[in-house]
């Protein structure tokens, strides 16, 4: 659904690459995580992509469309979900999603609908100029599903938003990824790409350092330990052992049938963690 | 087409709830009205004359080099017309005696002058010491109306391009543009949708004044075709600024200086000397009043209408090519 071959993009048009030949494809079918801190090229990859800035370098083909003379007709099976919520104030809700679902030329779903999938629906007649950050959030995430898009793009789509609406936009986004829309997601949020991704790409400084699956990067990079609390009389207890070597293992298996457990867990690497190993830096 | 109408429909809708653009919409005919009520009182100067048939066909020509007058068949039709609201005198003849008749109300230097007028062509063969000579100076409306109510609509065709201007920087504002760039719809179809109030504003608002300030029977058409190709100037500039400011307050600035062209051209034209002239050729807006003062006069041609469009069009022509990539660049 997206390739991408060698791009190079600069802001000022000379050798201080935004995005530093940059190579990845994702898959029909794919929710593909595109992850880095403030800076690191995100945007301006998914700016390539949906068309929003010029094509400098390199190869881009998005569901099908050669990016350096993308036809209007690809915008058809697109959706953007941009990450600074930009919805007509003066308009209402409903008002906004009928406007723009007449700009495209496929069939299209209701606002109606959307809005009760976003928990709108009770402001549908309410300018968006009144609503909270979070409700012209979720009015431009609804707004990009108004085309039902094969190839869906979300830029940080629960920053700012409290976790439980938060929790329903996931769910949507679950979704529609189990019903075939392609998903490239841009975030700095590593438990929500580690929730919604089949596979991420790391990128810092226009660089994407790695691509793989959260499950394979864990893996890769995780520790294979498991960390206990456990009551030996009446004194609490904490250790930590290897799964990987025997002698360990036994020790485990030992006060789990000998003691009562407080707390046990294993210590998988995080995304973050992950993060920062491959990359040196933090996500901020 | 579809998609051009969503764009235009969507400002129109924005515009209406916003108070700056409603009075920019009712601004020009609040200016139309109060210049009616001007003109009204300096028409009030010219003598309206109602006859019956008792005055002869030859007095009625003399008579009407002077004033307004109107033939009625008889005395009792006369009368009526006086009765009318506005100021009109009678005249009537009974033998060798003329008589004025009057509601009371009207001014007294206007009978004054009738009194003339009659005595004058009585006493046409009469001769006198001195030679009397009666002439005009060219005017045949108003200067307050003919310059007036063109000046306005030059004026006023900047309004639909700051109509554009103020709803482009909302969509900067709001960002807004980003997502009309992610729709399928094209770049010219987003043009021309939002560009359509910078040429229905104008239009609406010149056949309104030209309405209010009552010039009769003008050439509608000819003043929608002028009004068309001046209004691109300002649909041109309102997109320019439009798209390279985010503040409103800021971008309704920049567009008031086109005011200083307008106005500049307008009352050159007014007031140099025609031999001068060649020093406003430049500018659009001085062939626009010039076009417009024709149609209002009654004078203007097709052809000459339309040699005024085309040196408009060809200036707007070379200021779109200068300015075109900058507008481009600003709707990325």
């Amino acid at each position: 659904m997206i390739k991408v071959e060698n791009l190079f993009y600069s802001y000022t048009k000379d050798s201080k690459y935004a995005v530093d030949d940059v190579n990845f494809e994702v898959a029909k079918g794919e929710a593909f995580g595109f992850l880095g801190p403030s800076g690191a090229g995100k945007s301006t990859t998914q700016g390539i992509l949906t068309g929003l800035l010029p094509m400098q370098d390199g190869l881009a083909e998005v569901a099908g469309y050669n990016m350096k003379n993308p036809s209007r007709k690809m915008f058809n099976k697109l959706g953007v979900s941009f990450e600074q919520s930009n919805v007509y104030g003066k308009l209402t809700a409903l008002e906004n999603l009928e406007f723009y679902r007449k700009l495209f030329d496929v069939e299209t779903i209701e606002p109606n609908v959307l809005l009760e999938i976003v928990g709108l629906s009770h402001v549908a007649n309410k300018k968006a100029s009144t609503f909270s950050k979070g409700m012209k959030h979720r009015l431009t995430f609804a707004r990009s599903m108004l085309n039902k898009p094969e190839l869906w793009f979300l830029d940080e789509p629960t920053t700012g938003l409290d976790p439980a609406i938060a929790n329903q936009i996931k769910d949507v986004i679950k979704e529609k990824s189990k019903e075939g829309s392609t998903i490239f997601l841009t975030t700095h949020n590593m438990f929500i790409a580690d929730e919604l991704c089949d596979r991420v790409g790391f990128i810092i400084d226009g660089v994407l350092k790695l691509i793989d699956s959260p499950r394979n990067l864990k893996l890769k990079y995780g520790q294979k330990l498991v960390d206990i609390e456990y009551k030996d009389g009446n004194e609490i207890k904490k250790d930590s052992f290897s799964l990987i070597k025997e002698e360990e293992r036994l020790k485990l298996n030992h006060i789990i049938n000998n003691y009562e457990i407080e707390l046990m867990h294993t210590k998988e690497a995080t995304l973050e963690e992950i993060f920062i190993k491959v990359t040196g830096r933090g996500l901020v | 087409m579809k998609k051009i109408f969503t764009i235009t429909m969507r400002d129109i809708v924005s515009s209406l709830r916003d108070s700056m653009i409603i009075y920019i919409i009712i601004f020009p005919f609040i200016l139309a009205v109060i210049l009616r009520m001007m003109t009204s009182s300096v028409g009030a100067t010219t003598v309206n004359i109602a006859v019956d048939n008792s005055i002869d066909s030859t007095m009625v020509e003399y008579l009407e080099d002077f004033g307004n007058v109107e033939t009625f068949d008889s005395i009792e039709r006369v009368n009526k017309r006086v009765n009318d609201t506005d100021d009109v005198f009678g005249l009537t003849k009974k033998g060798l005696t003329y008589s004025i008749i009057q509601e009371g109300n009207e001014r007294a230097s206007s009978v004054d002058l009738l009194e003339y007028m009659v005595s004058s062509y009585e006493n046409q063969n009469l001769d006198l010491p001195i030679e009397v000579e009666v002439s005009d100076i060219g005017w045949n409306l108003s200067p307050i109306k003919q310059y007036g109510g063109n000046l306005l609509i030059v004026f006023i065709s900047v309004f639909g391009g700051m109509i554009i201007l103020i709803n482009l920087v909302e969509e900067k504002q709001e960002n807004t543009l980003s997502a009309v760039n992610v729709s399928s719809i094209t770049r010219t179809q987003y043009v021309i949708g939002k560009g359509l109030l910078g040429f229905m504003v104008p239009i609406i608002h010149s056949i309104g004044i030209l309405a209010i300030l009552n010039y009769g029977q003008i050439n509608y058409l000819m003043v929608i075709v002028v009004i068309l190709c001046i209004a691109m100037i300002s649909v041109l500039i309102g997109f320019l600024i439009g798209v390279t400011n985010d503040n409103i307050l800021g971008a309704i600035s920049s567009m008031k200086m086109l005011f200083i062209p307008i106005l500049g051209s307008i009352f050159g034209a007014i007031f140099l000397g025609s031999q001068w002239h060649y020093l406003l050729y430049w500018s659009p807006f001085y062939w626009a009043f010039n076009a417009l003062n024709s149609i209002i006069l009654k004078e203007a041609t097709w052809s000459g209408v339309l040699l005024n469009c085309s040196i408009i069009i060809l200036i707007t022509g070379i200021i779109f090519a200068l300015l075109s990539k900058k507008i481009k660049r600003g709707l990325n």
